[in-house]
């Protein structure tokens, strides 16, 4: 028998913040009822689309506008004493410096470098303060030095000790650098695809991120991925890097399969193993045991990565962790239907 | 989300900002510093100087008060209640504010994977969501984002507005009505 419209506990339902026993009678009621299921799908959605508003770092100054505040409010309190950069403080000097010359990004042939800690040499020569580099320029750091790069306005990179990067192009639409050696950490606010990092083996390419990248000379690193995405390829390979994920990529190989870093540790482990050690199937079945819903991230790369017999282990999995999508079939998948494989990864991208 | 009480400021950290310490001060402030920005400019549909000014109020609404914060409650409950009041205050100045559309050439954040036009419907979608809260009753408004940005629970936003727990599901259920109907294209879009 169909009960009262449930539409004003509909919020609560989504929300998880209803009592067992009305979970039951609203689900009841939602089973027959094809108003409340309507808006049910809209508050579900609505909620979900919420959501994934962005979170934004503070600008940088306004440290030191509450500082002053504070020494109005309290003359007897000394001054803060000077700290080391952070990596945080970096990425909200990105966006400030993103926001105020949005507009106009791009337009910078030579990007500033100022001087963290030690002697950065720089375009050949040892640093002590700030200067500027230019495409060509190299930027190298021993164990005791720091630097960091705007990166024309769009953004900022820091150069951790013992790294050696090159500025590759300052381009209107092409910001590029060189990882030689070394760990950067890269904060930029932009449209996707203006900003590169090469490495001897893969390329990050910035979709609107923050992340740290380490790599060696030969092309071993990882890229390490704390907001936005980062695409990480090579000729013909490509991996989708969100927040909170990971991606090693070798020498010879390229970019591997993206994870969670808090994924169990032998699913970590059987991503590397995967895509490095040549014992797949091992590794594949692993996986497909450890795999939680969010874990899905890497099993979509999984799906071009595999045998057709294996890809249908990968779907059946995926299917059994995250409800499939009307418009995205089995046999669409496992014939790798790129607009079949681009509308499902929409859809994981919400919950990864 | 993670919300802020998962981060951990200690009981020790907030005795040495009672002592005027700035280096605890400038801890709290590195903690979340980024959450509270991120709730303010989303609640100014994107107007980073408003979202600049609120974070300022609040911290040093935070530091100046902290003697009165009895230690009974988590400090990020009572930063949160700092976060609404500033909030609803700039926004009753600005009576006004209300009626402002977002700034259209405002750049948005691009954070999406996939092709161009991925990612251009990727950044319609979040200037929507933006637009569409902006456009809700500030009250319901920053119980929205409390909610869905900052992921609390009813119990911890009734503490943080100071009203009951049938008040916050009354203003989230009148709230989602409000979205899911001006959201009504993008969730299509998603159907």
């Amino acid at each position: 028998m169909l009960t009262s419209h449930v539409s004003n506990r509909l919020a609560a339902y989504v929300d998880g913040e209803v009592t067992p026993s009305d979970v039951r009678t609203i689900e009841r009621h939602l089973a027959e009822c094809a108003r409340c299921r309507t808006d049910h799908q809209q508050l579900r959605l609505a909620a979900a689309t919420l959501k994934a508003l962005p979170m934004v770092p503070v600008p940088d100054n306004i440290w030191p506008l509450i500082e002053r505040g504070l020494r109005e409010a309290s003359p007897t309190v000394p001054p803060v004493r000077p700290r080391v950069w952070r990596w945080a403080a970096a990425g909200a000097m990105a966006v400030v410096i993103a926001v105020v010359a949005i507009g106009r990004w791009g337009t910078a042939t030579r990007w500033e470098v100022r001087v963290l800690e030690g002697s950065p040499v720089v375009a050949s020569r040892v640093l002590t303060d700030g200067g500027q580099v230019g495409a060509g320029d190299w930027i190298e750091t021993d164990a005791r030095a720091r630097a960091t790069i705007d990166v024309g306005a769009i953004g900022t990179v820091e150069i951790a000790p013992d790294s050696r990067v090159r500025v590759t192009a300052t381009r209107a639409n092409e910001h590029r650098l060189t990882l030689e050696r070394g760990r950067i950490h890269a904060v930029i606010s932009a449209p996707p695809r203006i900003f590169f990092v090469d490495t001897a083996s893969a390329t990050a390419v910035d979709l609107g991120c923050e992340y740290t990248l380490n790599a060696d000379e030969a092309g071993d690193g990882v890229l390490r991925v704390t907001r936005g995405w980062v695409s990480f390829q090579t000729d013909g390979l490509e991996s989708l890097v969100p927040a909170g994920a990971a991606c090693a990529t070798h020498r010879r190989v390229g970019p591997g399969l993206p994870y969670f870093e808090d994924a169990t540790d032998s699913f970590r482990q059987a991503v590397n193993d995967f895509g490095f050690q040549k014992i797949a199937s091992e590794s594949l079945n692993t996986m497909l045991a450890e795999a939680r819903a969010r874990d899905t991230l890497t099993l979509w790369h999984l799906l071009t990565r595999v045998s057709e017999a294996d890809r249908a282990r990968v779907y059946d999995r995926m299917a059994a962790l995250t409800a499939v999508p009307p418009a995205v079939s089995r046999e669409s998948v496992l014939k790798l239907d790129p607009r079949t494989l681009q509308r499902w990864r929409e859809e994981l991208a919400w919950t990864w | 989300m993670a919300d802020l009480s998962e981060r951990t400021i200690s009981a020790d950290t907030v005795e040495a900002c009672r002592r005027g310490d700035r280096d605890a001060f400038r801890a709290v402030y590195e903690c979340y510093k980024d959450r509270v920005y991120s709730i303010s400019l989303h609640f100014f549909h994107g107007d980073a100087a408003m979202a600049s000014d609120v974070t300022q109020q609040v911290f040093l609404k935070l530091m100046t008060s902290l003697g009165q914060f009895r230690g009974d409650a988590e400090l990020s409950t009572w930063l949160y209640r700092l976060v609404v009041n500033a909030c609803l205050d700039v926004s009753r100045r600005r009576k006004s504010e209300a009626l402002v559309e977002p700034d259209e050439s405002r750049p948005e954040r691009f954070v999406a994977a996939g092709s161009p036009e991925e990612d251009y419907a990727r950044a319609e979608r979040e200037h929507s969501v933006r637009c569409a809260i902006g456009a809700l009753p500030p009250k319901f408004r920053v119980a929205v984002l409390l909610r869905y940005f900052e992921d609390l629970s009813y119990e911890q936003m009734a503490k943080a507005l100071n009203c009951s727990m049938g008040t916050v599901a009354s203003r989230l259920s009148r709230a989602h009505r409000a979205l899911a109907a001006r959201l009504k294209d993008v969730i299509d879009r998603r159907d």
